[in-house]
């Protein structure tokens, strides 16, 4: 241990003057005290193997029971669980309580009759919200909806999403600029965007109207028209994340090495052609991320709906099942019955996360 | 002091599906104080993984590990009393040259911040890198990077440095100018060293001993000359030396083997050696061939060959030569840079008996190694 | 093929390029315009008096003496107070669910043990979550906790009043709803993070809680920076926790979302001016932090 120092002083003497012999030992004390084990309070070393060779190590006396305890925590579950566990544990308690506990929770409430004020009553538990709900005509349109809905603008913002990606990775000038501008709404509230669309949507002076009335049509009522109201309402919501399928894809095209593209250029293929063969088979895992993504954001479309005509009865035609939930239980106080389509919902998503999770977890991507 | 032992060091991985994957198979080998021993080995093979055990960065699941004679192998890193530099110099790169190299000695001592400054300022003199002590390493070379790695083990003054492949991520010129500095680095330090790399050369070059592993298991340790001169198996013998040994299946029948392209005449003594066994390999290093530009084998030792392919290197040409029987199944032998010889060529090549090497085929043990007479007439004492 | 061929298929390709190349940027040109009219719109439709809103074009400035900041004037006063509310449940919220995002990828990343993977897949499917799924046992935890209750002494002895308990509630609400997205960024920052760096700060004999202090947070500041933006405009945008939790705009702790989807509905008729206007304002925090921090949000929302 003092090899180290003896040398310096060597190489040092050599040079200037002797180095006094209580600095050295002042030095060395501080490396004796220095080079201690440091056994850290309550958590005994040994707990390492997990096969039994270390399990004979006794942990120190003062440590006591609460440290043997913890060793053997770490004996399970690898070494630095229980050291590490300050700091994924109350986040993962917190959220865990606040997703997972209230999501059971909502279970449990959708199996009672509760409803109006007071408490819900436990004993009893059922299907009966759920009969309710499939035989409830306008349950079932809202499933509809929410399924249109989600499909319509998922395809639809991915494909222009896609376009714009090719289109700016054309080695177009400004294209940072361009990428802060198609996603600029997409950092809005949908309460804000919602107020736009209004406008844009306005039956006598709505820009909408005004450019179909270039070509003689319209003019039309866009919210008012239950025919019309959903593809409006997608139309609007792919304004706001078409810019967010962009930049997904924008990264996995700038990810494809350059000599793809020299390569296609070299065997003479077209430019759509090389897009269509070369590339954008490579967008495949860009496109599922982007998809399930994007399905989410069309899940959670309940803040625009509601913004559009500031209460909870949506526009005609263009209730999902979210503003209907929603409205069962905040409305109507249908609490059970609310929380039955807040199962549905859920589960409607998990048709879509679940397979996307358990592909991620496959590919080690998580 | 500071003697670390490798007593039947096993690791065994768990994958996935549940199979059990052996990385490290029963090593056992003793690392004298002060001694810079090589680890080397094909990629894979899992001497990275026996450095992570003594490391503490992997847990051992069987066998010990001894520093001294304190056992080592339940203790956390940071109480083993060794410092290691990784193959990325694994910098912090928030942190001066200067924090970098405090850092260790801030968290795992008492010392004051006065004899930290001294020994980081002591350690950067050493290593002729006291200017780069207030640069943050993205601002270094990779030279500069390795030295700063190199200080940060310095300063803690450890019983063991563990060197992860240290020099491999700097070019050819850089890393032979480092690996002559790092051994007079560790001879001036005096430190016990572990060392793994994949590049034989640096194994010769650099190591006191060297322990060669391949699939996990432990195939020889001795010193580099050993390694080369009496390889313990086929493996040992193929792994060390550039071009590799030449390697020749071959049965015995009675004095003579017998391979697919020629006869080879034995002398006693290997006679005695390849008794029993059936399969024999005959191993010859390239440059113990010996290449005459004419076209008379007078039989016995020598062979009529046909030069395929010459690589010049400069002090010495690669001739890849092809038996009659066989012109596609070259072999490659050794002669000087200046000697001119083309392809076409017909020579003849002769495999002196005092070099040749032999191994059991069934489980490639040395049979018998090469005579070392010649060596110890030369003055040139080989230390085996 | 022969060079002459060649020669005049590459002048033909110059020509298409040139060709090629105005219709990218005449579509680029188009998309900017889709992307931006609602904006330009809405802003040009907000300067406008309500006899300006109706006789101008909606996309064209405000011209002949129809020039008013009026609608601002009134949208701030009816919006200041929710923003204000906002700013209170929304800062907090943003550091608390970053930092404990941050704890949380860092114990499930950099540090190893096992089963850490069946945890990290209950981060990641927090993220993908419908809130609705929640909300019910959500209005019922907090009837049950009640934060007004708990929190007596502070509408006792301040003059704050006792509506803002349910800020306390929103504030909650959303560090838990935000910390599995904010897990899952850091934990993309850190897995590129360097293991053997890790390895070397533990060798140099750094506990874990020391690795994170000295070498993980100090490094974490950039993805700090993503975090931070991306979940302020999430949660400043929210509305639906704000309408179960806060439930009226009526309320003087009603955060400004909830107003600004009233304000129309409040008023006679649609004024398009003011409702503009109101948009406007309860976006300029976002707004500004976009525009200051546009790179970052990007990349927030591509990881």
């Amino acid at each position: 241990m003092r090899r180290f120092f003896d040398r310096l002083t060597q190489a040092r003497s050599g040079r200037s003057s002797h180095r006094s012999s209580e600095d050295d030992a002042d030095a060395r004390d501080a490396m004796a005290d220095g080079q201690r084990p440091a056994t850290d309070g309550g958590v005994p070393t040994g707990a390492g193997t997990g096969d039994g060779t270390g399990s004979d190590a006794t942990p120190t006396d003062e440590a006591g029971a609460l440290g043997r305890g913890l060793a053997r925590l770490d004996d399970r579950f690898g070494e630095d669980f229980v050291e590490s566990s300050p700091f994924w544990l109350p986040p993962f308690l917190l959220m865990g309580f606040f997703v997972y506990g209230a999501i059971a929770w909502n279970v449990l409430i959708s199996l009672t009759d509760y409803e109006g004020f007071g408490n819900a009553d436990y004993s009893q538990l059922d299907f009966e919200m759920y009969a309710r709900a499939f035989g409830d005509p306008t349950v079932v349109q809202a499933a509809i909806n929410t399924f249109v809905l989600l499909i319509a603008f998922t395809g639809i913002c991915l494909v222009l999403g896609m376009l714009i990606a090719i289109l700016v990775d054309r080695n177009v000038r400004f294209d940072n600029t361009l990428r802060t501008i198609y996603l600029l709404p997409m950092s809005l509230s949908f309460v804000v965007t919602a107020q736009f669309w209004l406008w844009m949507y306005d039956y006598n002076n709505g820009i909408v109207n005004q450019l179909l009335g270039v070509v003689n049509l319209g003019p039309y009522n866009f919210i008012g028209n239950p025919r019309l109201v959903l593809g409006a309402v997608v139309f609007a919501l792919v304004w706001q994340f078409s810019g967010y399928a962009m930049v997904v894809y924008l990264a996995a095209l700038r990810a494809i090495p350059s000599e793809h593209f020299e390569a296609a250029k070299v065997d003479g293929a077209s430019i759509p052609r090389m897009y269509w063969r070369v590339i954008v088979p490579q967008l495949k895992g860009a496109t599922i991320s982007a998809a399930v993504v994007l399905m989410v954001f069309a899940l959670k479309a309940f803040d625009f709906l509601y913004s559009l005509v500031g209460g909870y009865r949506p526009p005609n035609g263009a209730d999902i099942l979210a503003t209907k939930m929603v409205r069962e239980a905040y409305q109507n106080t249908n609490w059970a019955y609310g929380s039955a389509i807040a199962v549905l919902l859920f589960l409607m998503a998990l048709g879509v996360i679940g397979p996307y999770l358990a592909h991620q977890y496959r590919n080690d991507n998580l | 002091m500071a003697q670390l032992s490798l007593d039947h060091l096993t690791k065994v991985f768990t994958d996935d599906d549940g199979s059990d994957i052996v990385a490290v198979d029963d090593v056992t080998v003793n690392i004298e104080d002060g001694e810079f021993l090589v680890l080397v080995g094909p990629s894979g093979c899992g001497k990275s993984t026996t450095l992570r055990m003594v490391a503490g960065l992997e847990t051992v699941t069987s066998g010990d590990i001894r520093l001294g004679e304190e056992s080592i192998a339940d203790q956390k890193p940071q109480d083993r009393d060794i410092a290691m530099v990784f193959q990325s110099y694994a910098l912090y790169p928030h942190m001066t040259v200067r924090e970098n190299m405090s850092f260790g000695l801030e968290e795992s001592t008492d010392m004051s911040d006065d004899e930290i400054h001294e020994r980081v300022e002591d350690a950067a003199d050493l290593l002729g890198i006291p200017e780069l002590l207030g640069r943050k390493p993205g601002e270094l070379s990779g030279g500069q990077r390795q030295r700063v790695a190199l200080g940060r083990a310095i300063v803690r003054d450890p019983e063991v440095f563990l060197m992860d492949e240290p020099l491999s991520n700097l070019d050819a010129k850089l890393r032979s100018q480092m690996r002559t500095e790092l051994q007079r680095l560790q001879e001036d330090l005096d430190t016990t060293t572990m060392y793994v790399t994949h590049d034989q050369t640096e194994a010769m070059t650099m190591g006191d001993r060297i322990a060669v592993l391949d699939a996990g298991e432990l195939q020889q340790a001795g010193t580099p000359l050993e390694c080369y001169h009496r390889p313990a198996n086929r493996f040992v013998a193929g792994f060390i030396g550039e071009p590799s040994m030449n390697f020749f299946d071959a049965t015995v029948e009675g004095d003579r083997l017998i391979t697919d392209a020629f006869d080879y005449p034995l002398t006693e003594e290997m006679r005695e050696a390849v008794d029993g066994a059936n399969g024999v390999t005959l191993g010859i290093r390239p440059e113990d061939i010996e290449v005459a530009a004419d076209d008379s084998p007078t039989g016995g030792d020598e062979f009529g060959t046909t030069v395929d392919v010459v690589e010049p290197m400069g002090n010495e040409n690669a001739v890849y030569l092809g038996f009659d029987e066989d012109p596609t199944d070259t072999f490659v032998a050794t002669v000087g840079g200046m000697r001119r010889i083309d392809a076409g060529e017909r020579v003849v090549a002769c495999f002196p008996s005092d070099a040749i090497h032999l191994f059991d085929d069934a489980s490639g043990d040395a049979l018998h190694n090469r005579s070392l007479a010649d060596a110890e007439d030369a003055g040139a004492e080989p230390r085996v | 093929m022969s060079t002459d061929t060649s020669r005049t298929d590459r002048t033909d390709r110059l020509a298409d390029i040139d060709g090629y190349r105005v219709g990218l940027y005449v579509a680029i040109g188009l998309l900017v315009a889709f992307f931006l009219t609602p904006i330009e719109s809405g802003f040009v439709t907000s300067l406008k008096t309500d006899a300006a809103v109706g006789n101008t074009a909606p996309y064209l400035p405000p011209l002949f003496g129809g020039f008013s900041i009026a609608n601002y004037v009134t949208a701030v006063e009816v919006l200041a107070r929710g923003m204000g509310n906002s700013l209170l449940f929304a800062v907090p919220a943003t550091l608390l669910s970053a930092l404990l995002g941050s704890f949380a990828a860092y114990g499930l990343t950099l540090v190893d043990w096992k089963y850490q993977v069946p945890i990290l897949v209950l981060f990641v499917a927090g993220v993908f979550i419908p809130y609705q799924a929640v909300l019910v046992p959500l209005s019922r935890l907090y009837s049950i906790v009640n934060v007004a209750d708990l929190l007596w002494f502070v509408w006792a002895y301040t003059p704050v009043s006792v509506q803002y308990a349910d800020l306390v509630e929103l504030t909650v609400t959303h560090i838990a709803y935000g910390i599995p997205i904010c897990t899952v960024l850091f934990r993309s920052y850190y897995t590129s993070m360097s293991t053997e760096m890790m390895e070397a700060a533990r060798l140099d004999g750094a506990s874990i809680r020391r690795v994170y202090r000295r070498i993980v947070f100090p490094l974490s500041t950039p993805m700090f920076a993503v975090v931070l933006i991306y979940q302020f405009t999430q949660i400043w945008n929210d509305l639906l926790f704000a309408l179960v939790i806060v439930s009226t705009g009526s309320s003087p702790a009603a955060p400004v979302t909830l107003k600004l989807a009233g304000l129309g509905a409040s008023l006679e008729g649609l004024d398009f001016g003011l409702r503009m206007a109101g948009a406007f304002v309860a976006a300029l925090p976002t707004l500004l932090v976009y525009i200051a921090f546009g790179d970052e949000f990007a990349e927030g929302v591509a990881s």
